[in-house]
C-alpha cells in the first residue's frame, strides 16, 4: 500500500470508528496501534506507548490540572457565583452584556496562560453555567466559551507560537508582537457579533430586571468584594508571570493556589469541598489528556511511515502562483484540524512548509500568525474540535456535542474572516514588528 | 429539547457533586472510583510544592533541585490515572451522531462493538507498555535496574512513570473485559441494563 | 534503494545542525549509488528526544543522531561522554579524543549492550551562555538562577556557586525574558540570536566556557553487523566528514552572529578571559571524579579523558 492510500484509510478509519461511538480517546490510539501493527509489526507497538509516556511527562501540560483545579474550586465557593452576578449588575442595561465581559475575562486568561485546555474548561466550569443561569442563549454562551478560551494560544505567552519559533527558529520575541494585534481582532470580533446578536434580539442575553438590580449586592463593599477576590487572584497569575516571580506554568499552580487561600479566608473550606474539587479535577483531566494521547501517538507513527514526505511532495509537486501555495498549505492546515492535535500538525507540516514559505519570499514571522490563527479554528471545527470536547468534559447535563459545534460555527466564521483579512493584509501582524 | 432547559435556578451542580457512583458499570469501576478520589490528592500535592519552589527561588534564591521532576512526574500520575478513573464513571468524550439516530437493536450491536473495540485498544496498549516498563526497568543485561532520569538529582521518575502507565493500562484492562463480559451476559440485578446515557443523566 | 531507512534528531526543522544531517544522508546516498536511502526526521518526530535509544535499540528507529546525554538516566557514562563540561577548549580536541583518543570504543563499549552500534561522533562546538547578567569571571556565577538540563552540567554550575534551575527547554524562552532565571545552558550563539534571546539576555559568552555536546551517530546493531564492507566504510567515512562539516558551517554561523552583535550597542558578548576559564575548568574536575566513581564505565572514561589530556599538556 502506498502512502497516499494508506493516509485515506487512516483518515477514513478515523470517522468511521468516530461514528459509532467509540470513545475518541480510543479511536484515535486504535487506529494508531493498527496502523503501527500493519506497517512495521507488532515489535514496534511501544512505539505507541512511548509516544504516550512522552505526552504525559509534557511540562507545560502541568497547567491543565492547576487551571481546571482553580475553575473548580471558584465554582465550588461563592466566588464564581458572585463575580458573575456582579459582572451582569456592571452589564447594566446592555444586552448580552455578560457574555460580552466573559470574551474580557477569557483574554486576560489568554495572557495568563499559554495552552488552552486548562482555559476553556475553567470558563466552561464557571462562565458557561452562569450564563445558563442568567437566562443567557445556549449557543452565544458556548460559542464565547470555547472561541475565547481558544485565545490562550494567540495571545504571548502562547505555546504554539513557541513551538512555532523552535520549529521555524524565527524570534518568539517577533512571534508573540506579531500575534497579539489578530488576537485583538478575534476577541473585537466576537464581542461584535455577541452585540449584534444581542442587541437584535435582548431575550438572547437578557439584562437584569429593575427589581432585581435593588435587590442584589446591599452594599458596595459587597459588590467590591465579589470582583475583588477575582481580580485579585487574577493579578496574583499576571504578577507571577511578568513580574518574572514564576514560569507560566508554575504560575498555574500560583493561581489555584491563591483560590484555595481565598476559600479558606471566605470560610467556606472543607475537606468535601477540596476532595469533590481534587476529583472533579483528576476525572477532567483524564478526559481531555486520554483524548490528546491518542492523537499524539498517531502522529509518530504517520511520521514513521512517511508521513511528512508525503505532505511535502503534495505541496512541492504543484505549478501554481504563490499565494495560491499559501491557500493550499491553509488548506492543508484546517483540513488536518479536523481530525488531529495542533501539536501533531505543527510536527508533521512546518518542517516542510516554513522553507517553502522563506523560498517564495514571504515573512515566516507572519506565516506563524497565520499558522496560529489557522490553530484556533481547529480548536473549533468538528469532528475533531478539542475546544468543544473540553468543553463538553464539564458542561452541564444536557449539552450534547452537536449542540457545542453548531454553537461553534458562527465563532468559526469569524476566524475564517479574519484569517482572509491577515492573508491579504499581512500587516495587520506585522505592523508592531 | 427547550432551549433554556438546563438554566435552572440556583447554581447548577457540577456532576462529581452526584452520586459518585453515577456512570458505573461493574464492582470495579466503583472500587476505581474509590481509588481515583484518594489519588486526585496527588494534584494537591503537585500545586503544593510549586508554590514551594517559587518561594525558595525568588523569595530564597536557593531553587531545589527536585521540585521540577517531582511536579511532572505527579501531573504525569494523574494523567495516567485519569484513564481507567473516566472509563470507569462513563466520561470519555464520544460522538453520539450515528447512535442517537439508530433504533434500540442496533445500539445494542454499537454498545457490542465498542466494548470489544475498547478491550483491544486495552490489551494491545497494555502489551505495549509492558515492553516499555520491561525495558526501563531492566539493564540491557537483564539486571533489575530503574530508568533514571539523568538530572542531577536522578530519580528513578521515568520507569516509574512507566510503570504506572502500565498500571493504568492494565485497570483499564480489567474494567473493559468486565464490561464486555456484562454487555453479552446481562444480570437482570447488575448495572448494565441500566446503562447510563451520559446524555440524558 | 537496498536499505531504506529512518533516522531521528535532537534538532527541529529550522536549526542548521538539521540541514548538516540531512547532508550527510544525501551524502551516503550518492557515495552508495543509491543502496543506502536515510530519512532524516526532526527531534520528537516518531519518539521523544530522550526515547530514541530506546526506539533504535528495539528496531522501531534504524538510527539516530543525538546528543547522548539525554541517556544519562540509563548511565552516567553518557553524560561523560556526551558532554564533559570543561574539558575541551575547542571541538577539534573532541573529535581527536573520539577519533584517536579510544572515546568511541569506550562509546560503543557503552551503547553496544542496548543493540546500538556508534557509527561516529560529531560535535556542535562550544555552546554560547546566554545571560542576563555579565559573567566574566567565575565569582560571577555565584548565585546566578541558571537553567540546566540533564547531565553533570547543573552539578558543576551548583559547585561553582550558581543556583541551578531544572526548567525544560521550552520554558527557556518565557522564564528568560521575564527574568524566573538569569542565564540557560541553551544552544550555539547563531540559534540563540536566531530566536531573539539576545534582545532581552544581553550578556552572551562567546565562546562558551560550559558545554560542548557530542552529536553521537548511531544505528541499530543487528542492522549495522549485517551490512557488506564497503557499506560500512561508506557510513563512517560520510560520518567522519559530516563531523568537520557539523563544527566549520556552526562556527562561520556564529562568527556572523557574534560580529553583528559586537556592532550592536544593547548587547556585549563577553569572551572570558584564559585564567577564569581555567578556574572553570578546575572546579569540573572535581566533579568528573564524582561521577568517575558511579560505575566501571564511568571509571573508565575518566582514566582515558585525563590520561589523552595529559599526553597533550591540556589538564
Ligand atoms: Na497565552
Ligand atoms: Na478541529
Amino acid at each position: 500500500m502506498d502512502i497516499a492510500t494508506a493516509t485515506m484509510l487512516l483518515v477514513g478509519a478515523i470517522f468511521a470508528l468516530l461514528v459509532t461511538g467509540l470513545p475518541l480517546a480510543f479511536v484515535t490510539g486504535l487506529v494508531a496501534l493498527g496502523y503501527t501493527f500493519g506497517w512495521f509489526g507488532p515489535m514496534a507497538l511501544p512505539l505507541v506507548t512511548s509516544r504516550v509516556y512522552g505526552f504525559i511527562t509534557e511540562y507545560s501540560l502541568v497547567a491543565v490540572p492547576m487551571f481546571v483545579l482553580m475553575a473548580s474550586l471558584l465554582d465550588r465557593s461563592g466566588i464564581a457565583k458572585d463575580l458573575f452576578n456582579a459582572m451582569r449588575l456592571m452589564a447594566g442595561r446592555l444586552p448580552g452584556g455578560v457574555a460580552i465581559q466573559t470574551i474580557v475575562v477569557a483574554f486576560f486568561l489568554a495572557a495568563m496562560s499559554g495552552i488552552i485546555g486548562g482555559e476553556i474548561v475553567l470558563l466552561g466550569i464557571l462562565a458557561l453555567p452562569q450564563m445558563l443561569r442568567l437566562g443567557y442563549d445556549k449557543h452565544i454562551a458556548i460559542g464565547v466559551v470555547c472561541a475565547g478560551g481558544s485565545l490562550g494560544t494567540m495571545m504571548p505567552p502562547s505555546i504554539v507560537l513557541i513551538i512555532y519559533g523552535l520549529i521555524a527558529n524565527q524570534s518568539i520575541a517577533d512571534l508573540f508582537t506579531a500575534a497579539i494585534t489578530p488576537a485583538i481582532v478575534l476577541m473585537a470580533s466576537y464581542i461584535l457579533y455577541v452585540l449584534i446578536r444581542c442587541l437584535r434580539n435582548p431575550a438572547l442575553g437578557p439584562v437584569m430586571p429593575e427589581e432585581e438590580r435593588r435587590a442584589s449586592f446591599q452594599s458596595k463593599g459587597e459588590l467590591i468584594k465579589a470582583v475583588g477576590v477575582p481580580a485579585m487572584i487574577a493579578g496574583l497569575v499576571l504578577g507571577s508571570i511578568y513580574g518574572g516571580v514564576a514560569s507560566v506554568t508554575e504560575a498555574a499552580a500560583m493561581g489555584s493556589f491563591g483560590v484555595l487561600v481565598a476559600v479558606m479566608l471566605r470560610g467556606e473550606f472543607s475537606i468535601t469541598l477540596m476532595q469533590r474539587a481534587l476529583s472533579q479535577t483528576m476525572n477532567t483531566c483524564g478526559m481531555i489528556i486520554w483524548i490528546g494521547i491518542g492523537a499524539a501517538a498517531l502522529v509518530g507513527v504517520y511520521n514513521l511511515m512517511g508521513g511528512n514526505r508525503f505532505v511535502s511532495s503534495m505541496i512541492l509537486g504543484l505549478d501554481i502562483p504563490p499565494l495560491a501555495i499559501i491557500m493550499v498549505m491553509m488548506a492543508i492546515l484546517l483540513l488536518l484540524g479536523l481530525f488531529l492535535d495542533w501539536i501533531g500538525i505543527a510536527m508533521l507540516t512546518l518542517p516542510i512548509f516554513v522553507p517553502i514559505i522563506i523560498q517564495l519570499g514571504y515573512d515566516p514571522v507572519w506565516f506563524g500568525v497565520l499558522f496560529a490563527v489557522n490553530m484556533q479554528v481547529s480548536f473549533l471545527s468538528p469532528p475533531f474540535g478539542p475546544a468543544a470536547f473540553y468543553l463538553k468534559g464539564v458542561a452541564p447535563e444536557g449539552i450534547s456535542l452537536k449542540d457545542i459545534f453548531v454553537s461553534l460555527l458562527p465563532f468559526i466564521a469569524i476566524q475564517l474572516c479574519v484569517l482572509a483579512l491577515l492573508l491579504l493584509w499581512p500587516q495587520l501582524s506585522l505592523w508592531l514588528v | 429539547m427547550a432551549e433554556h432547559d438546563v438554566a435552572s435556578p440556583g447554581l447548577p451542580e457540577a456532576s462529581d457533586d452526584h452520586d459518585p457512583d453515577l456512570g458505573t458499570r461493574t464492582p470495579l469501576d466503583r472500587w476505581v472510583g474509590k481509588g481515583t478520589r484518594a489519588a486526585a490528592w496527588i494534584v494537591l500535592l503537585a500545586m503544593g510544592i510549586s508554590v514551594f519552589e517559587v518561594v525558595m527561588r525568588y523569595g530564597l534564591d536557593s531553587p531545589t533541585s527536585w521540585v521540577h521532576e517531582t511536579v511532572i512526574f505527579l501531573v504525569a500520575t494523574s494523567f495516567a490515572l485519569g484513564g481507567p478513573a473516566a472509563l470507569a464513571n462513563n466520561r470519555h468524550i464520544r460522538v453520539r451522531v450515528l447512535y442517537d439516530m439508530v433504533g434500540e437493536r442496533f445500539r445494542q450491536w454499537l454498545d457490542r462493538f465498542n466494548d470489544i473495540m475498547t478491550l483491544v485498544f486495552c490489551v494491545a496498549m497494555s502489551y505495549a507498555a509492558w515492553v516499555m516498563f520491561w525495558r526501563a526497568s531492566h539493564s540491557p543485561l537483564g539486571a533489575w535496574q530503574l530508568e533514571r532520569s539523568g538530572t542531577s538529582w536522578n530519580p528513578p521518575f521515568p520507569a516509574m512513570t512507566k510503570g504506572v502507565i502500565l498500571f493504568a493500562l492494565a485497570v483499564m484492562t480489567l474494567q473493559a473485559l468486565w464490561h464486555l463480559y456484562q454487555t453479552f451476559f446481562p444480570r437482570s440485578d447488575s448495572h448494565s441494563d441500566v446503562r447510563i446515557d451520559e446524555e440524558k443523566r | 534503494a537496498e536499505y531504506e531507512w529512518t533516522f531521528q534528531t535532537s534538532e527541529t526543522a529550522g536549526e542548521p545542525q538539521f540541514e548538516v544531517k540531512k547532508a550527510w544522508a544525501d551524502n551516503i546516498k550518492t557515495m552508495s549509488d543509491g543502496r543506502i536511502a536515510i530519512e532524516i526526521l526532526p527531534v520528537n518526530a516518531v519518539v521523544q528526544a530522550n526515547q530514541t535509544l530506546d526506539a533504535v535499540s528495539s528496531g522501531i528507529l534504524q538510527g539516530h543522531l543525538t546528543d547522548p546525554s539525554y541517556f544519562s538516566g540509563q548511565n552516567p557514562a553518557f553524560g561523560m561522554l556526551g558532554n564533559l563540561v570543561g574539558a575541551w577548549g575547542d571541538p577539534l580536541e573532541y573529535l581527536e579524543y573520539m577519533q584517536h583518543g579510544g572515546g568511541e570504543e569506550l562509546y560503543n563499549e557503552l551503547v553496544e549492550p542496548y543493540g546500538v552500534h556508534l557509527i561516529g561522533a560529531g560535535a556542535t562546538g562550544l555552546e554560547s551562555f546566554v545571560s542576563k547578567r555579565p559573567i566574566r569571571t567565575v565569582d560571577d556565577l555565584k548565585g546566578l538562577k541558571v537553567r540546566a538540563p540533564e547531565g553533570m552540567v547543573y552539578n558543576i554550575f551548583q559547585k561553582a556557586g550558581a543556583a541551578p534551575v531544572n526548567l525544560p527547554g521550552s520554558e527557556v524562552y518565557t522564564g528568560l525574558e521575564k527574568g524566573v532565571i538569569d542565564a540557560a545552558d541553551y544552544t550555539v550563539f547563531a540559534t540563540n540570536d536566531d530566536q531573539g534571546l539576545h534582545s532581552f539576555a544581553k550578556y552572551p559568552s562567546y565562546p562558551g566556557f560550559h558545554s560542548l555536546p557530542m552529536v553521537a551517530v548511531s544505528m541499530n546493531k543487528d542492522i549495522w553487523d549485517g551490512l557488506p564492507a564497503d557499506l560500512k566504510a561508506i557510513m563512517e567515512t560520510a560520518t567522519d566528514s559530516m563531523a568537520y562539516d557539523m563544527v566549520f558551517t556552526l562556527k562561520a554561523r556564529d562568527l556572523k552572529a557574534v560580529s553583528a552583535a559586537r556592532a550592536n550597542p544593547d548587547v556585549e558578548v563577553i569572551d572570558m578571559a584564559p585564567e577564569e576559564r581555567a578556574k572553570f575548568r578546575r572546579i569540573a574536575q572535581q566533579e568528573w571524579k564524582v561521577w568517575a566513581e558511579k560505575n566501571e564505565l564511568t571509571g573508565k572514561v575518566y582514566e582515558s579523558v585525563v590520561s589523552f589530556l595529559t599526553e597533550r599538556n591540556l589538564m
